[in-house]
């Protein structure tokens, strides 16, 4: 029993890191119809970001800023220079898809390029694991998970509250519509990506903190991860999609505890796959193409 | 002939065979099958643990056959093919355009993690080799020789390959697969049985992938999941983008300016001393960009697809419309 | 309900009895039942959401009923796939043009029939026997002939998808027209058309009944319905509620007050 409580507390942390990158992928899904290959990238450069200023300051939270930082503008890089000119040229989603595809590796090459495809450590002490009731965390689990829940809070409150939200919701929701009544779909759209890059760059920041190594490619094997979660949550979908982040989360901390961590990325594409075949209707309300029903 | 051009031309032919088959089921049925990848490990895996001694410790790996090359080529395209009707069965019943894709980048992401950590199939990271010069002793050539026969042998299958993709081209099998590819309905409503045709195209492409990896371990004599890498596999794909998807002779152009951009690039690049990653890296930026740039602008790729041009018909007065 | 009399005891080209499907907790279609008779053409008509749509998707394989039977040449279609009712003889269009865009317009018709002996992917790699190449010869003429009916000669090796939208619609009467199935299902054949268009495509289904091939007309254009058809089905709210050749239908109190009053406009 207390195994199964420990194991819980580890999922707590993989489930808060997890939600936080689905929930950004599932931003940028929403707002222009395109399944963001390169989505793990971003988590990757937030990553380096974070780690070069906490080596120039020693700051944990500066790093934690510049990850962001670093995050919401690559993002919103990926969306002008590419993903906004495709989806304006009109180009089938399978194409954007692909393009994504191209600026995930050229992405990770130039990365290489500047920091070599070794692991990089990260230096930051997590602290030493204190029991909080049932659960074994350190400081720094908790604090991951505080700040995925404080993130997740605000987000709620910008999609429901504010004005960008509304019109977030707006251009997700059926696009030619929301430019007839006087929205920038596109601006809404950047601003989403830069947005939803601030998330996954911190996500980036704190996967890497989590595991202590990173290297370029680290992104990528998380993102097959988020994608798992994002599409068992319902594709564009942002709250379904924590959802989703949590139990795919838990699942895979168990499944980890009997079945060697690495097979991790396996297990969750059994889940994808199984999801995405047994449950067509849940998850393709988004999109178009099923066959016929 | 140099060594170096004997080398250049046994790969383009294999990587040629490796682009053929991915017209298949990128080109012809119009689904971007990301597992396509895996159908060539398959075909290099089962090609080396057939052919090789059984396994001695530390290693371990299953089979260790020594069977002759031929025959290991053929249960191992048997092999590829089994396993691409396995993914086929699951991915091609309901799932197509983005999901399709997810579900195969799943597929082929399983198989490379059971083949690098599921350490008794195929010896883990390690990998296998030992596959030297296979049917060499048949005709008793030395290491030098031996190379020109490989280079043969791989041209020769490339030219059948092609030979075959040509037939099935203009064939009304291939009509009819690319008829799913433009309008999956009216394609089921004149008759065609859309899931049996989409399993067909792609357990075909599984296997000519299969063919192409079998020839590729007798190139290199072994196989092992760096061998996987995202490189090679991108290339191939901007090959077939690049060439003209759905057009073999497309494809073949597409082998051949990939190859160059991927040989001449790491001529006119810069050397960093100590550094040797990075003249890959930015080849493979260079290849990215070049993906993303032919996405946008020229998404038919540079030849376009053949269609059947109708001749003049003779006019005769009977059959002239007012 | 007024049903014009069967002709002369022939079987009817199809049968829908009390077919239903619903769609959570709502019903497109519910107990719709129906008779198209053999050589005619029939018209399926009613304001929007009757379920007409979905009617076709039923019959045709499309979509699976959750009860209900479709009869077509003593078989019952309920649970085929759309390809196997295909072959049976029952070929359906879509609401909006269904070409095969890549494909030019001669393999657009060319492509029309299925042939399974020469589709198998062993014939493609070892070639058509002399009888199917006869075959094939054939079937390139009678392609040519069918454009030309068309006056689709000119386009025959354009592709497809560059037509316009009128002439994308007589690319599909010109596959059904390959095809000779018993029955073809027309789904909203003038919808994006050109009216101009209307009296060759009158004359296109003329044609087909000509050639023993009966059909059943989804339309909003009425003027375009009591041009073609001989006999008329309204359907409202996922059921018929009259038949009757069209003139009838006019001053039927049911039929007006499904429209609303759009028919009185007509």
């Amino acid at each position: 029993m207390n195994e199964a409580l420990l194991t819980l507390g580890f999922a707590l942390v993989t489930a808060s890191i997890l939600a936080l990158s689905a929930v950004a992928f599932t931003l940028e899904y929403a707002v222009t119809n395109v399944a963001n290959v390169s989505h793990g990238e971003i988590l990757t450069v937030g990553a380096y970001a974070a780690y070069l200023v906490h080596e120039r300051t020693g700051s944990a939270i500066a790093a934690a800023i510049a990850a962001a930082l670093a995050g919401g503008f690559v993002a919103l890089a990926m969306h002008s220079a590419v993903i906004g000119p495709f989806v304006r040229f009109g180009a089938s989603p399978t194409i954007v898809f692909i393009a994504t595809l191209g600026v995930s590796f050229m992405i990770q090459n130039t990365l290489v390029i500047f920091f070599g495809a070794s692991n990089v450590a990260y230096t930051l002490d997590p602290g030493a694991p204190r029991h909080l009731g049932p659960f074994l965390l350190t400081p720094l689990d908790l604090e991951i998970i505080a700040s995925a829940i404080a993130i997740t809070l605000v987000l709620y409150v910008v999609i429901s509250r504010t004005r960008f939200g509304k019109a977030l919701r707006a251009v997700s929701q059926n696009r030619e519509l929301a430019r007839v009544t006087g929205i920038n779909a596109t601006r809404v759209a950047a601003a989403t990506f830069f947005l939803a890059g601030l998330i996954a760059g911190y996500a980036g920041f704190i996967l890497a903190e989590s595991v202590g190594s990173f290297n370029p490619y680290f992104g990528f094997s998380f993102f097959l991860i988020t994608l798992t979660a994002a599409v068992a949550g319902g594709l564009g979908k942002a709250f379904g999609t924590m959802v989703g982040a949590v139990l795919v989360g838990f699942i895979l901390e168990f499944a980890g505890g009997y079945v060697s961590a690495s097979y991790n990325l396996a297990f969750a594409f059994a889940i994808l796959a199984i999801v995405i075949l047994v449950r067509p209707r849940g998850l393709f309300t988004n999109a178009r193409r099923t066959v016929f029903e | 002939m140099s060594a170096y051009i004997v080398s250049i031309l046994t790969e383009g032919a294999i990587f040629g065979i490796m682009a053929l088959g991915l017209n298949v089921i990128w080109g012809w049925s119009g689904d971007f099958d990301l597992a396509y990848y895996g159908y060539i490990a398959i075909g290099a895996y089962m090609t080396l643990v057939l052919t090789i001694g059984p396994a001695v410790a530390p290693a371990h790996y299953i089979l260790g056959l020594q069977l002759p090359y031929p025959l290991a080529v053929v249960i191992a395209v048997l092999s590829a093919m089994a396993v691409g009707l396995v993914v086929g069965l699951i991915a091609l019943r309901h799932l197509r355009g983005i999901y399709f894709s997810i579900v195969t980048l799943g597929a082929v992401y399983v198989m490379y993690v059971l083949a690098g950590q599921y350490v008794p199939l195929f010896d883990g990271y390690n990998g296998l080799s030992g596959l030297f010069d296979p049917m060499g002793d048949w005709f008793g050539l030395d290491y030098l020789s031996y190379q020109w026969f490989l280079m043969g042998l791989c041209l020769v299958m490339f030219a059948l390959v092609l030979l075959f993709m040509w037939r099935l081209s203009g064939s009304r099998f291939g009509m009819a697969l690319r008829t799913l590819r433009e309008d999956e309905r009216a394609a089921a409503a004149f008759g065609r049985d859309i899931y049996r045709l989409k399993l067909k195209g792609y357990v075909l492409g599984a296997g000519v992938g299969g063919f192409a990896g079998a020839l590729f371990a007798a190139y290199l004599s072994a196989f092992n999941p760096s061998a996987w890498s995202p490189v090679e596999i991108i290339v191939l794909y901007a090959a077939v983008l690049v060439g003209g998807r759905g057009n073999i002779w497309g494809v073949v152009l597409g082998v051949f300016i990939m190859g160059l951009v991927v040989q001449e690039s790491t001529r006119f690049l810069p050397e960093v001393p100590g550094h040797p990653q990075i003249v890959l890296a930015l080849r493979g930026v260079i290849i990215g960009l070049v993906l993303v740039l032919f996405l946008r602008f020229r998404p038919q790729g540079l030849l376009p697809e053949r269609r059947y041009v109708d001749p003049e018909p003779k006019l005769e007065p009977a059959t002239r419309t007012a | 309900m007024n049903t014009q009399p069967k002709t002369a005891g022939k079987p009817p080209a199809l049968e829908v009895r009390g077919l239903t499907k619903h769609f959570g907790g709502v019903y497109a279609v519910e107990g719709c039942s129906f008779e198209a008779p053999m050589g005619q053409v029939t018209g399926l008509i009613g304001p929007n959401g009757a379920g007409k749509s979905t009617a076709i998707d039923l019959i045709s394989g499309f979509k699976l009923p959750d009860s209900g039977t479709v009869l077509f040449k003593g078989r019952a279609l309920e649970g085929l796939p759309p390809h196997v009712i295909s072959r049976l003889g029952l070929i359906r269009t879509f609401q909006a043009p269904r070409e095969w865009p890549g494909l030019t317009v001669l393999e657009n018709v060319v492509m029309a029939n299925w042939d399974s002996g020469r589709e198998g992917f062993l014939r493609g790699l070892v070639g058509l026997g002399s009888a199917q190449r006869g075959r094939a010869a054939d079937e390139l003429v009678k392609a040519r002939e069918i454009l030309d009916e068309f006056g689709l000669t000119k386009l025959r090796n354009e592709r497809a998808g560059n037509l316009s939208g009128g002439q994308k619609r007589l690319v599909e009467f010109a596959r059904i027209r390959m095809a000779q199935p018993q029955l073809v299902i027309l789904d909203e054949p003038m919808g994006g058309v050109n009216p101009v268009l209307g009296e060759r495509m009158a004359l296109a289904i003329e044609a087909f009944i000509a050639s023993g091939t009966s059909v059943i007309v989804v339309e909003h254009n009425l003027p375009f319905i009591e041009r073609v058809t001989q006999h008329v089905i309204v359907m409202a709210q996922g059921t018929v509620i009259a038949e009757g050749p069209f003139e009838t239908l006019r001053s039927n109190r049911d039929v007006i007050d499904a429209y609303l009053g759009e028919m009185v406009k007509q």
